[in-house]
């Protein structure tokens, strides 16, 4: 018991949330990252809010920390000079890739660029057959040579992928043993334990991006602990995953790979704490910045989970990135956020991807933006405050905004300025929907069942339409809009996800097999909980990725607790066929076909102390006391503009409760409430907001 | 036309855009053979009532240029009165579909009020679809299209939602792998599922009008943006001539020859002068032919807008009838793939001299070889379908990227599941060096892939071309390095096979593939040295090829360029041949 310190590196912001849980008070701090070196932001933020609450960081029971450090270093280039060491025979197959085109006719399209270039490609006499079995002895004094060459190239990181070596990666090991015993300077990864996982492109991608992730995120996550050593901070450091668990430096030093979608990951556990403003624990998160908008579907609790995605991709387009096998919290992105562009496209309006940005940013912000962005949109129509951006920090140019949509959207269309801002917002918001039916709909999901949360700096500017678009019986509008990532760290509990492929047939006679295969992740997975400092606590869940034999993609499917015995096998497939069916209709098989494990996965994870903020008596009043004045607002609802009473959102009350339309202003966003509904203020500040039928 | 609003028509043409491609994902998803879900070698799309294709996921342009045309044959076979909710129509028959039996199609109509509002349509390609040999594109020895397979003219194979169990009966009772045909099938018909299901939640939030008023809209601003992207191309007579090398061991080259006229803002692309149709499994029906045409076409106009009827519909093909690309039945057909990229790459090249800055020069070509027999493992038949795809030709402004799918658009079979999946095994996979055509934009290099059999006796049917007539390169950019497959390559008995030759083979030979490299672009005595420099060390190309084609002479010590030598090098070079200059290119 004692103080926990949530700490988000965002791009602009890095955000802190210290909560007491002996007092159950949170406090809040917000410094400029410093890009260079994100984590002298980090240690200058922690000291000033210690400071301010006068403790000292040794009092701190917990650090959990988001970081964005993997994803930048990857999308800039930034990583050593990393190389792959592989099987003879092989050493294009990383380069060559899946050869699939993320445009179809257009012909100037490259391909995603690896981290590891040609050159760095060693490759070593071995070969293991798709059964495990050793078909070509491991070439040792070749791993010799090539440690050594790596050496003089001035390698700094090395990946170790050999064909087949999910199925027996004795040589991947042996290969790693000599590598660090002849060049104990480099940084080793293998690709069995990264991602034990069949198909070579992808494991091969997954493990070269580990290993030219290790020396900047090891060095990074050093220099956060050593100063937190300095600030006699005695306890565990926690970073945040791509899978929304925590895991220590320890670890992350061995799989960055796992932490490259850390911040979103943060973001959607953000909105999973507001499971009891909204009354479920099914949940759609909602974040929308300048660049992107990410979706994620939360049910019981539990963000999806999606075994595979990929980084740095080209407008989104799939294909166009990296590909990672690696457990990641199942974000839908899409190109639209307060920058994208707009633009009139064969007579329809097109928001996105291209996107402004915040530099020079849309053309409201007099930064020298010259296209049309959803921000200037939003603007026109009176979402925004051009005198109460970023709390007042800085001024917007709504004429300018307006002879842009003017120029550039109205006049083409033959369209009225308004209606073509209209026009961009709802297209953006419809594009938000299509992303969010796939999340949903797309996986059986439906939306009605799912309380909406909207954040970032534009997320409650568009949630309620959205929420409205998708069904959406209830949205919460969390309170402490510029920290939420740094709030959700704090819910963070260690997970991990491990995985390995072994092709399995669902049955009887089979049952050893998979009882072994459990037994022996549940081993690794309480090892790597032991060395968070768990034991008893860590609790371990298991899953297997199954499909109809014959077939070549599975779907995911929670699995009981084993051992198995014989009469658990009908179990185990209406396990598979009910989560089947929930995806592609009951009609889409025949029972009767045989059934196989692909992947066998568990998470180990272990619950964290409970997070409870002091609430609010509720006054019930009807806001009056918060209001700052009132502005035309465009709703289609009221056929155009109308008068719209503004609240400040620092001065409502728990219990306060009034009718839409409404625009609530914060200092790093705007609440839109819409017509025909109501918005009450919970007692952690929160604005919940039901929707008519 | 209607009073559609911008704002609603925008959200339904995203909307039919997405239920499109996310067709594509359930059929990959819940399909059973290696050439769908690994080859991705599948495409989908909605049509409107009327048969007219509206929305495409990007898939195979193959398959979807062709389907434009196949859906209004199956109306006038099943008008559209006589189509149920819950039916489904099948067909490959290759004149109607897309040119080959193994691509099913799968055509469902899509009720909204009892009315019918469009159709999902897809189509895969199937791993057997029976015939003589096993992934049913032999070549060799075809003569016609009766001994390629089980043949369906469009056929009603689901009614009211339910299955009609003897059509399927016949089906697994005629290919070699049935259980995964069925199960390929299967997803098909859940792809569709997909799709109409997405049509109809259009229709209910925005109300039927709205969609059918959104999806002549679609086409008919699709028709003007492409007849406005038509009419920016330089009017005038364009015509290219390039030639297939063969249709099996023992023939005569085809010739693919091509005349494209733009004027008033209209373009006609006419097949006449290119030879007749042979005797072969190889020949282009008209609908694939329409389908790599117009994939051409598009590349150079509209390469990002989304293709549809409208787009389709300014595009006048013609091709003789008897001819190589408009055979009449019953022409032999099965690897015709490997036509597609001549199709493609001689309308480019006569493309290229009206807009020299929008196209490529030829590709590497690939291999869609089958091989088939008992897998000693199982006891059971098995047929490995494979793809060995190389790089794309030289661009204006960048070089041919390395190993990449065109004009088609499938992925490589990842060795770890071939190998799990066949008795082969693969020895290797990279690049050839020295292959890719020399030019200031160099073409993509040539791949290699070495692949043992398992087996006692297996049937191996290759199919590939550019063994004999290089990939050309463009405005003095040189051709790439020709084709070869070889058997037992470095063994006493190593011998060369023919490109489209049928061998049995037995345990433990070893089959080499090795593709065509990509022609270049542009002169390569003008390419930067720092990039021939960064070539040699990334081991593209060779030190003494680094001087005779681009005259860039390295130091073989640092693998750095030596400026001094390499500039008078280059200097003696275009000395050498200012004279008499040759400025030809492929046949121009």
């Amino acid at each position: 018991m004692g103080y926990r310190v949530g700490i988000d590196v965002g791009g602009t912001f890095t955000d802190f949330a210290l909560y007491d849980d002996v007092a159950g008070r949170l406090s809040i701090g917000k410094v400029l990252t410093t890009p260079q070196d994100p984590s002298i932001a980090v240690l200058q933020g922690l000291d000033e809010l210690t400071q301010k609450i006068g403790i000292a960081a040794g009092d701190l029971t917990d650090a959990i920390h988001a970081t964005t450090i993997a994803t930048n270093t990857v999308i800039t280039r930034s990583g050593p000079k990393t190389a792959l060491l592989t099987t003879e025979g092989f050493r294009d197959v990383l380069i060559i890739a899946r050869q699939k085109r993320w445009e179809l006719y257009d012909n100037s399209i490259d391909k995603p660029v690896p981290v590891v270039p040609r050159q760095y490609i060693w490759e070593v006499p071995e070969r293991m057959l798709h059964d495990g079995t050793i078909r070509r002895k491991l070439n040792e004094t070749a791993v010799r040579s090539a440690a050594r060459a790596m050496i003089k190239a001035g390698i700094k990181a090395v990946a170790i992928c050999f064909l087949h070596s999910y199925a027996n990666p004795a040589h991947e090991r042996r290969a790693a043993e000599i590598v660090r015993k002849t060049s104990p300077e480099l940084l080793v990864t293998i690709s069995s334990e990264v991602s034990p996982i069949y198909r070579e492109y992808e494991r091969a991608s997954t493990t070269t991006l580990n290993a030219y992730l290790m020396p900047a995120v090891s060095a990074y996550v050093g220099r956060i602990e050593a100063g937190l050593a300095s600030r006699d901070f005695k306890r565990k450091l926690f970073i945040m995953q791509s899978n929304g668990g925590v895991a220590i430096p320890e670890i992350v030093a061995r799989f960055p790979i796992r932490i490259i979608e850390s911040g979103p990951a943060a973001g959607v556990l953000t909105a999973a704490r507001y499971a009891e403003s909204a009354g479920t624990s099914n949940i759609m998160s909602f974040d929308m910045g300048g660049t992107t908008a990410k979706l994620c579907l939360i049910e019981n609790g539990r963000p999806a989970l999606t075994g595979s995605f990929e980084v740095d991709m080209v407008r989104l387009k799939k294909n166009s990135g990296l590909p990672i096998n690696i457990p990641a919290i199942d974000l839908v992105e899409i190109g639209a956020g307060g920058g994208s562009i707009a633009r009139v496209d064969l007579g329809a309006i097109a928001v996105g991807p291209d996107s402004a940005g915040s530099d020079p940013g849309p053309i409201c912000y007099g930064r020298g933006g010259t296209e049309p962005t959803v921000t200037d949109a939003d603007l026109l129509l009176g979402y925004l405050n051009a005198d109460y951006f970023l709390g007042g920090r800085m001024r917007l140019d709504a004429a300018a905004a307006r002879r842009g949509i003017e120029r550039q959207v109205a006049e083409p269309l033959k369209m009225d300025t308004i209606a073509a801002a209209w026009g961009m917002h709802e297209v953006v918001t419809a594009q938000m929907a299509q992303a969010a039916r796939v999340v949903s709909v797309g996986k059986g999901k439906d939306p009605r069942h799912f309380a909406f949360i909207p954040f970032g700096g534009a997320g409650p500017v568009h949630g309620a339409r959205l929420a409205r678009m998708l069904g959406c019986p209830r949205i919460v509008f969390p309170h402490g809009a510029g920290v939420e990532s740094a709030i959700g760290l704090l819910m963070a509990e260690p997970a991990f996800d491990l995985a390995r492929t072994r092709i399995t047939a669902l049955g009887r006679d089979t049952l050893v097999e998979i009882n072994e295969a459990f037994k022996d992740l549940e081993a690794q997975g309480r090892a790597q909980l032991s060395a968070c400092g768990i034991g008893a606590d860590g609790r371990i869940r298991r899953s297997a990725d199954m499909r109809f034999a014959g077939q070549g993609y599975e779907i995911n499917v929670s699995l009981p607790d084993g051992p198995y015995r014989a009469g658990d096998v009908d179990r185990l497939s209406r396990a598979f066929f009910d989560a089947y069916a929930a995806t592609y209709g009951d009609r889409a098989f025949d029972r009767k076909d045989a059934v196989e494990i692909v992947h066998f996965r568990i998470t180990a994870s272990s619950p964290v102390p409970a997070f409870k903020l002091e609430g609010a008596a509720a006054d019930g009043s009807d806001g009056a006391h918060a209001l700052k004045g009132s502005r035309r607002v465009y709703f289609p609802e009221t056929n155009g503009f109308t008068d719209c009473p503004v609240y400040d959102r620092y001065r409502l009350r728990a219990g306060d409760s009034f009718p839409g339309p409404a625009v609530v202003e914060e200092r790093e966003s705007t609440v839109v409430i819409l017509p025909d509904s109501r918005a009450r203020v919970d007692r952690d500040g929160n604005i919940v907001v039901d929707l008519a039928g | 036309m209607t009073t559609l609003d911008p704002v609603t028509f925008s959200v339904l043409w995203g909307g039919l855009l997405s239920a499109a491609s996310e067709m594509g994902v359930t059929l990959s998803r819940t399909a059973y053979s290696a050439a769908v879900r690994e080859g991705l070698d599948y495409s989908t799309a909605l049509f409107d009532a009327d048969g007219l294709m509206i929305a495409q996921g990007d898939y195979s342009p193959g398959h979807l240029g062709s389907m434009a045309f196949t859906v209004r044959k199956v109306l006038e076979i099943y008008p559209r009165e006589t189509m149920k909710p819950g039916d489904a129509i099948l067909l490959n028959d290759s004149g109607i579909g897309s040119g080959h039996l193994p691509d099913f199609f799968m055509i469902s109509p899509i009720h909204f009020d009892n009315a019918l509002i469009g159709f999902a349509v897809n189509c895969a390609h199937h791993v057997d679809v029976g015939g003589s040999g096993a992934g049913s594109q032999v070549i060799q020895g075809i003569q016609d299209n009766y001994q390629e397979g089980i043949r369906f003219l469009p056929t009603r194979c689901y009614a009211g939602g339910e299955p009609i169990a003897d059509i399927f009966r016949v089906i697994a009772a005629n290919v070699r792998q049935p259980e995964k045909v069925i199960g390929d099938l299967r997803a098909q018909v859940n792809a569709n599922t997909t799709g109409a299901r997405r049509m109809v939640e259009l229709a209910l939030v925005h109300g039927l009008a709205a969609l059918q008023g959104a999806m002549a809209e679609i086409l008919a601003r699709s028709e003007v943006q492409m007849r406005a992207a038509i009419s920016r191309i330089p009017a005038g007579v364009y015509s290219f001539e390039d030639c297939l090398d063969d249709v099996g061991p023992g023939t005569e080259p085809v010739v693919a020859k091509v005349t494209v006229t733009v004027a008033d803002g209209t373009i006609t692309v006419d097949w006449a002068g290119s030879g007749p149709q042979r005797e072969a499994g190889l020949n282009s029906y008209l609908h694939y032919t329409y389908a790599y045409t117009i994939a051409a076409v598009k590349s150079v106009t509209l390469p990002t807008a989304p293709q549809n009827d409208g787009v389709i519909r300014t595009i006048q093909i013609k091709a003789p009838e008897g001819s190589f690309f408009n055979p009449r039945r019953p022409a032999a057909c099965g690897g015709r793939a490997t036509i597609s990229h001549r199709i493609y790459e001689v309308v480019l090249g006569a493309l290229a001299q009206a807009v020299p800055d929008r196209v490529m020069a030829a590709n590497s070509h690939f291999f869609n070889p089958n091989l088939g027999g008992v897998d000693p493992r199982t006891g059971k038949q098995f047929v490995c379908y494979e793809l060995i795809i190389g790089g794309i030709g030289g661009r204006p402004g960048k070089d041919g990227e390395e190993a990449l799918a065109s004009p088609w658009n499938a992925a490589n079979i990842p060795i770890e599941i071939q190998e799990s999946s066949n008795p082969i095994l693969v020895e290797r996979f990279g690049f050839i060096a020295d292959s890719g055509g020399p030019g200031r934009q160099r073409g993509g290099c040539g791949l290699r892939k070495d692949m043992r059999v398992l087996a006692d006796r297996v049937d191996f049917y290759n199919l590939g071309d550019r063994a004999l007539f290089a990939p050309y390169g463009l405005f003095d950019g040189l051709p790439g390095t020709k084709a070869a497959t070889l058997l037992d390559p470095g063994a006493k008995g190593q011998r060369r096979l023919h490109s489209k030759g049928s061998y049995r083979l037995k345990r433990d030979q070893v089959i080499s593939w090795r593709t065509a490299g990509a022609g270049g672009y542009g002169d390569p005595l003008e390419r930067p040295v720092a990039l021939v420099e960064r070539d040699v060390k990334s081991g593209f190309v060779t030190i003494p090829r680094a001087r005779t084609d681009y005259g860039v002479v390295i130091n073989p010590k640092t693998l750095a360029v030596d400026g001094t030598r390499t500039d008078a090098l280059r200097l003696k070079r275009r000395k050498a041949r200012s004279k008499p200059r040759q400025r030809e290119t492929a046949r121009a």
